[in-house]
């Protein structure tokens, strides 16, 4: 059973239609790679997969659950999808550890204690224990967006969804927020990417989809969409941006 | 976070406490009222009938007046309790029951009898002129004043007998130690005043005209609500018996005795002398303040969430709530919260809940329209970060959202309280203990225009000041936390 499936997902912001009609299965432990021009629609695709943007129609199935349906409670599923922002959007009047925290205390109850053994351990996996008590604006933003990443681990989700994540980085700080998601598709977790880095997507990524004008016209392996893409739109695109 | 609603929550039950206790207190006077206490109202600014004076270094009403309303408590074995309040306001205190009867030589004109009952008589008085003494030549009979500025008091038999002056510009003010002040001051020439209570006020500077203004024999009796004929049986009898005794002579002179003036000194004297008046008025100040930010501060979160709900109807009941507090007076809230509700529906709040409700209110549109903008200034990422992590609506509010509102909206909120220092002044005109009612006080007591007014403006600036220069330190303290 695919982990999450996407039937027919339009959505419209009044008259202007952004996204057209898209059709997906993700399987569990698949890394799925969303490229396309600026205003092809891949964000607010990523943002409809937790409701952050409510489909004007179509249904989402989540671990065989419709998230669309009108009586699902959204914030049980969110518990379960890590969301991971262009701009890192922590939570500035808190300490790097309270931002880790906070959500399995308030939303899952967690004890302090087990909530702590948690924090440390996603501190050393994106290696920044030494910061757990620094707040936010002391970091780089390279070390904020690994903080965003285990702030979204801490929850200990079944998919991580990252939106553009190096995309507000210098350069010299995208390799060692790409490093922490290479590590966690290794283990073995899901995710949806929408990104900027075709080198990334291209190593990292069991499949690609490409994505224009709100519809998804080209998907595969890495291989087959960088090497032998069959979309004009597909070829333009990549012989822009490779 | 935890031990600050412990201490909202204290206040809370505190106020509660205290509200539903003076409300069942004033419950039970309604039906024993005869029996156990009986509350007099009247305006003590009417020398020799009531007046405020310090004896032995304490604050009383006194008066002839006084002294009749302890002869009628008496015989009705009954304790006198008396509240004092601005003279307009002795009509609607008694109707709505608010006080049992009204003793503040009060004449029983026709139309007052339109909405209270009144006693048998008890004195008579005649109108007298008073002008400043370089100007009695001037005035020798009635018709020099026409054309003339006059100064009346509001409301009063004398008003009606200036508006038949052709040609005069009347004033009318409240408080009579203040038309005494305007004519001193020169902003009217003659002043329309009883002859017992112009006694007390002559000196150097003003005497009584030779004119006087003919058929001006007016009476004094006590208001009652209206249908109250035991009440009225009651009292009649203790006139009468003071009547034959000839006792209400000898109230008048005691009186008149008694009210003769202090005198007055310079402003450090009048602040020193005075002190325990000032710190009373500034022990209640800051408590209507506090109170007023603190309540407003709630209500004023629930009403700002709730302009932002999406539900249309909520939104609608937050957003008129704040247009029609921000675009009415304070005042005229205040007497409506004060004398409507007790008029209308029976619900007598005393000054102190009526000014706490009152400030809250007020204070909370304006806090409500800070929190909005508070809340709307944070980064909406914010939200949808919490939101992504599972978090509800109101559980990001709470710990994400609402306290990095309320860092960036601490200055607003601290000027809001000085504001609201300064404006629970305002509350003083229903009898409220406050900073400015102990400078009328002392203004009263010792007939200094200016001196206790200036007092009263160094202590409100004091406050605000000391309080502005708190916040500063706070806020540096909380940026410093930030690390910015």
């Amino acid at each position: 059973m695919p982990v999450i499936t996407v039937k027919d997902l339009h959505k419209s912001y009044g008259n202007i239609e952004i996204l057209k009609g898209i059709d997906l299965d993700i399987s569990k432990g698949e890394v799925v790679v969303v490229i396309g021009p600026s205003g092809s629609g891949k964000s607010t695709f990523l943002r409809c997969l937790n409701l952050l943007e409510q489909p004007t129609s179509g249904e989402i199935l989540f671990e065989g659950e419709s998230i669309t349906a009108p009586k699902h409670d959204i914030n049980s599923t969110r518990e379960k999808m890590g969301m991971v922002f262009q701009n890192f959007n922590l939570f500035p009047h808190k300490t790097v550890g309270q931002n880790i925290m906070i959500a399995p205390r308030t939303v899952k109850k967690q004890s302090a204690s087990e909530v702590e053994v948690i924090a440390n351990k996603l501190l050393q996996t994106v290696g920044l224990s030494d910061k757990k008590d620094v707040f936010p604006n002391q970091l780089s933003g390279g070390q904020k967006q690994r903080i965003a990443i285990a702030r979204a681990l801490a929850m200990q989700p079944h998919v991580m969804l990252f939106d553009e994540p190096t995309s507000a980085l210098d350069p010299e700080m995208v390799g060692e927020v790409l490093e922490v998601m290479k590590k966690l598709a290794h283990e073995g977790m899901t995710m949806v990417i929408v990104t900027h880095e075709m080198g990334f997507a291209r190593e990292v990524g069991d499949r690609i989809l490409f994505m224009d004008e709100g519809r998804i016209m080209e998907q595969g392996s890495p291989e087959e969409v960088f090497n032998n893409p069959k979309n004009i739109r597909t070829k333009e695109f990549l012989s822009k941006v490779l | 976070m935890k031990k600050i609603s412990r201490i909202i929550a204290f206040l809370l039950s505190a106020v509660i406490l205290l509200t539903t206790g003076v409300l069942t207190a004033s419950a039970e006077d309604a039906t024993t009222a005869v029996n156990k206490k009986l509350i007099l109202g009247t305006s003590a600014e009417f020398a020799p009938y009531e007046f405020h004076k310090r004896i032995d270094g304490k604050d009383q009403i006194v008066g002839f007046d006084i002294s009749i309303a302890r002869e009628i408590a008496k015989d009705m074995g009954a304790e006198l309790v008396i509240e004092d309040m601005g003279f307009d306001s002795l009509l609607s205190a008694l109707q709505s029951g608010r006080v049992d009867m009204v003793i503040s030589g009060m004449t029983p004109t026709e139309e007052r009898r339109q909405s209270i009952d009144f006693s048998d008589n008890y004195y008579m008085a005649r109108q007298a002129m008073i002008v400043r003494a370089e100007d009695k030549d001037k005035f020798t009979t009635m018709k020099d004043f026409k054309n003339e500025k006059i100064g009346v008091q509001k409301g009063s038999i004398q008003e009606e007998i200036g508006m038949t002056i052709s040609g005069a510009q009347l004033t009318s003010i409240d408080k009579i130690p203040d038309i005494i002040l305007q004519l001193k001051t020169k902003r009217v020439n003659a002043i329309i005043v009883e002859d017992t209570v112009g006694t007390g006020y002559i000196d150097s500077e003003i005497v009584f005209a030779d004119a006087m203004p003919t058929n001006s024999e007016s009476y004094a009796a006590i208001g009652v609500q209206k249908g109250n004929t035991e009440i009225v049986n009651a009292i009649n009898g203790t006139l009468a018996r003071l009547k034959s005794e000839g006792a209400i002579e000898q109230m008048v002179k005691e009186a008149s005795i008694l009210a003769a003036k202090e005198e007055s000194g310079n402003i450090f004297n009048t602040a020193w002398e005075f002190r325990d008046y000032y710190i009373k008025g500034i022990g209640y100040t800051l408590l209507l303040s506090a109170l007023g930010v603190l309540f407003g501060f709630i209500i004023g979160l629930f009403i700002a969430l709730s302009r932002m709900t999406n539900i249309r109807i909520v939104r609608w009941l937050g957003t008129a709530y704040v247009e029609v507090l921000r675009g009415t007076p304070m005042l005229v809230q205040l007497m409506i919260i004060h004398y409507g509700l007790a008029l209308t529906f029976g619900v007598n709040f005393s000054p102190l809940q009526s000014g706490i409700i009152t400030l809250s209110i007020n204070s909370s549109a304006y806090l409500a329209e800070i929190f909005r903008a508070g809340i709307q200034g944070v980064d909406r990422g914010q939200m949808e970060a919490a939101r992504s992590l599972g978090m509800t609506r109101i559980t990001a509010m709470r710990h994400i959202v609402l306290p990095q509102a309320f860092k960036a909206v601490l200055p607003a909120i601290g000027n809001e309280f000085i504001t609201i220092i300064k404006e629970s002044s305002i509350i003083s005109v229903i009898g409220m203990v406050d900073i400015m009612y102990q400078a009328g006080v002392v203004k009263n007591i010792t007939y200094q225009g200016l001196n206790p007014f200036i007092i009263a403006a160094v202590i409100y600036f004091v406050l605000t000041f000391t309080l502005s220069k708190l916040l500063n330190a706070l806020e540096r303290k909380l940026s410093a936390s930030d690390n910015r």
